[in-house]
């Protein structure tokens, strides 16, 4: 597409490339500021491979969010109702396995089932009628919070699961987190769905613009079916993930995730009208989300700040991006006008 | 009859739900709870509801209002607290809150950035901004500024007044003023509304502005209603608020809807909570029906529109 003389200067002045460098500096900040030796000569904080499995731990489940909500955006649209999923499927497993005695794994699968189901629901919606994903998944998002809070009578809460199942969130594997292989799995079928199959190009094509892409053979209603259910399985799991790691299922899971996760996809630079993106966009965005909100204890400041840090992150990603766009059309503003009214030439 | 369909059946729904109250619950119909209730759910959100229809109409969306709701609370009641007259501390929240939408406005109108993004953005910093400078510490303004100092019935009077001469004030000018029907230009189609001579980009930043400057308006408007101002006020209130405004029948695809209606949805969904506690129904449903309510809604819409076109 570009001279290879331009492919350089493309590849230094990526989206990805750019957040990558944010990235590195923000953990080489906190690697060079957080990490202390104490008296007995032991290396503590931010530097250590216990601080960073904790970070990692921590974030699993925002990332797997972010990832789901990945193809949404690809085609344009958007799932607000993902955190309050992931309350209900907590709430769900819990009375599955508490209250109706049903064993782990069963439990399980029925609530990744629950997930596929809700998913169901906003895509219907979506699809069958043509509304806004934006104002569907609103409405699910205050009705799969208020069937948890209404099932659990907003106070019953859930614990004492077997080590087994625990396992998934509190054990380490080859010296990782637990979840963490689930995390990368679900990556790499993700970047593999959305990356090197035709499904993925066609979720860009719909973003880019749906109404061509109905024109051009692609059943757009079944594709956006697809990326719905998706965010629903990705939530209900992140619902699990989470019970596992506080041993504990509350109508008040996941709230506020939904926003974390749409802030590590743009600021991972998929477009938030569809079209455009990647996913390897958001697993850097994910990254630099879960270092600047976790990790600001290390430094001694507090933990607030990491949460406005990240606003301000998102507000100048976007700027950066649109900066030389905007400034582009202002000179050729001022050009224009000054062609229309030719200014005398002064002569010598 | 049809053009207002979506205002003439929500108003319905409201009344089906007031005759069943009344009818099975009196108690509901006691003045004063009544009026406590309506001055402290239904008009501080009301007000903001009104400047979320104008940003909804121009085809934006702001979901910063519970973040700077809270910030423009706080400082308000932190002038009340030094001792300033409220005369001073309303002004003061009004123009911060304008100033919180001027941002919004100038990162959306000028660097033409997706509203719900920089919305976001926005909403995420200042609400931790807030959390860190005042570590969810409570604002005792002190009986004496409660109700703007007046009595709590002229307090909560006023309240309402002001709540509701604003909603029909803005109701009129978005029907009958050139001012307002830019909105409606804009957000049917910028493109069209700037070849017919409107700035879009302007009017999308005075809209930015005015939501600011109500947000600001209603914050004082609840912060004054205890003694005690609240910190975390405020979270939630930007979905409350759109899903009010969607309910009332404004297409979020921007350029239909108007104030009446938005009235009342605001009144639909706020008479949920005081209706299940009065029928004796489990309270904890209150979210389940606010959601099934805007489902229900959007697929009446979404119904009505291919039929349309059939």
């Amino acid at each position: 597409m570009n001279s290879d003389k331009h492919g350089l200067k493309k590849l230094l002045f990526r989206h990805e490339t750019l957040l990558l460098l944010v990235l590195v500096g923000e953990w080489l900040f906190f690697y060079f500021r957080g990490t202390t030796t104490n008296f007995s000569g032991v290396t503590v904080g931010f530097g250590t491979a216990g601080a960073q499995i904790d970070i990692l731990r921590h974030s699993c489940e925002i990332g797997l969010l972010a990832l789901v909500m990945t193809p949404v955006i690809l085609t344009g649209g958007i799932d607000l109702s993902v955190g309050s999923l992931m309350g209900l499927s907590a709430v769900v497993f819990g009375k599955l396995w508490r209250d109706a005695g049903v064993p782990i794994p069963a439990a399980i699968t029925a609530t990744l089932a629950l997930g596929a189901l809700a998913g169901g629901l906003n895509a219907t919606l979506i699809t069958a009628l043509r509304l806004p994903p934006l104002i569907v998944t609103l409405g699910t998002f205050s009705l799969f919070r208020g069937l948890a809070e209404a099932l659990t009578r907003g106070a019953d809460t859930f614990t004492g699961f077997p080590a087994s199942f625990q396992a998934i969130g509190q054990n380490n594997w080859f010296g990782l987190p637990a979840q963490l292989l689930v995390f990368v799995l679900v990556a790499a079928a993700i970047w593999l769905l959305v990356h090197r199959t035709t499904l993925g190009r066609s979720f860009r094509a719909i973003g880019y613009a749906s109404e061509g892409a109905r024109y051009a053979g692609l059943p757009v209603g079944r594709r956006l079916a697809t990326v719905y259910i998706l965010a629903g399985l990705g939530a209900s799991l992140a619902g699990l993930i989470f019970t596992a790691r506080l041993n504990q299922a509350g109508a008040n899971t996941g709230t506020g995730y939904e926003l974390f996760a749409i802030t590590a996809v743009v600021l991972g630079g998929t477009s938030i009208f569809g079209g455009s993106g990647s996913v390897h966009g958001t697993l850097l965005g994910w990254a630099a989300v879960a270092v600047l909100s976790d990790s600001l204890p290390y430094v001694d400041w507090p933990r607030e700040v990491g949460g406005m840090l990240t606003g301000l992150l998102l507000i100048v990603a976007l700027s950066a991006g649109v900066l030389p766009k905007f400034l582009s059309a202002w000179r050729a503003r001022r050009h224009s006008s000054r062609s229309v009214n030719p200014q005398p030439t002064p002569s010598p | 009859m049809s053009r207002y369909f979506r205002e003439i059946s929500v108003a319905a729904a409201l009344a089906l739900v007031l005759v069943g109250l009344a009818l099975f619950a009196r108690a509901f119909y006691q003045p004063q709870p009544l009026l406590t209730l309506v001055t402290s759910q239904v008009a501080p959100t009301l007000v903001i509801a009104c400047g979320m229809t104008l940003v909804i109409i121009c085809r934006q969306i702001d979901i910063s209002v519970g973040s700077s709701f809270a910030i423009c609370g706080v400082c308000g009641a932190l002038l009340l607290k030094q001792g300033f007259p409220i005369g001073l501390a309303l002004p003061a929240s009004v123009l911060l809150g304008a100033a919180f939408g001027a941002l919004n406005g100038a990162l959306v109108a000028g660097l033409g950035l997706p509203s719900i993004v920089v919305t976001l953005a926005t909403m995420v910093t200042w609400r931790e901004a807030l959390r860190w400078l005042r570590q969810g510490v409570y604002v005792n303004i002190g009986t004496e500024n409660q109700w703007f100092g007046l009595s709590q019935r002229a307090g909560q009077w006023t309240i309402i007044i002001v709540a509701v001469g604003l909603m029909i004030g803005l109701a009129v000018v978005m029907k009958h003023l050139a001012a307002g029907r830019f909105v409606y230009a804009v957000g049917t189609d910028a493109e069209a509304a700037r070849l017919a001579g409107i700035r879009p980009r302007l009017v999308t930043f005075l809209c930015f502005v005015l939501i600011g400057a109500l947000t600001g308006l209603a914050a004082m408007m609840s912060a004054v209603q205890s003694p005690q101002v609240d910190p975390t006020a405020g979270v939630g209130l930007e979905l409350r608020t759109i899903a009010a405004v969607v309910v009332g029948g404004v297409s979020i695809s921007g350029g239909r809807g108007n104030l009446w209606g938005v009235l009342a949805g605001l009144l639909l969904l706020s008479s949920i909570n005081p209706a299940l506690t009065y029928l004796g129904v489990s309270a904890f449903w209150e979210k389940a029906i606010q959601g099934t309510i805007i489902l229900l809604a959007v697929v009446a819409d979404g119904l009505r529109s291919r039929k349309r076109a059939n």
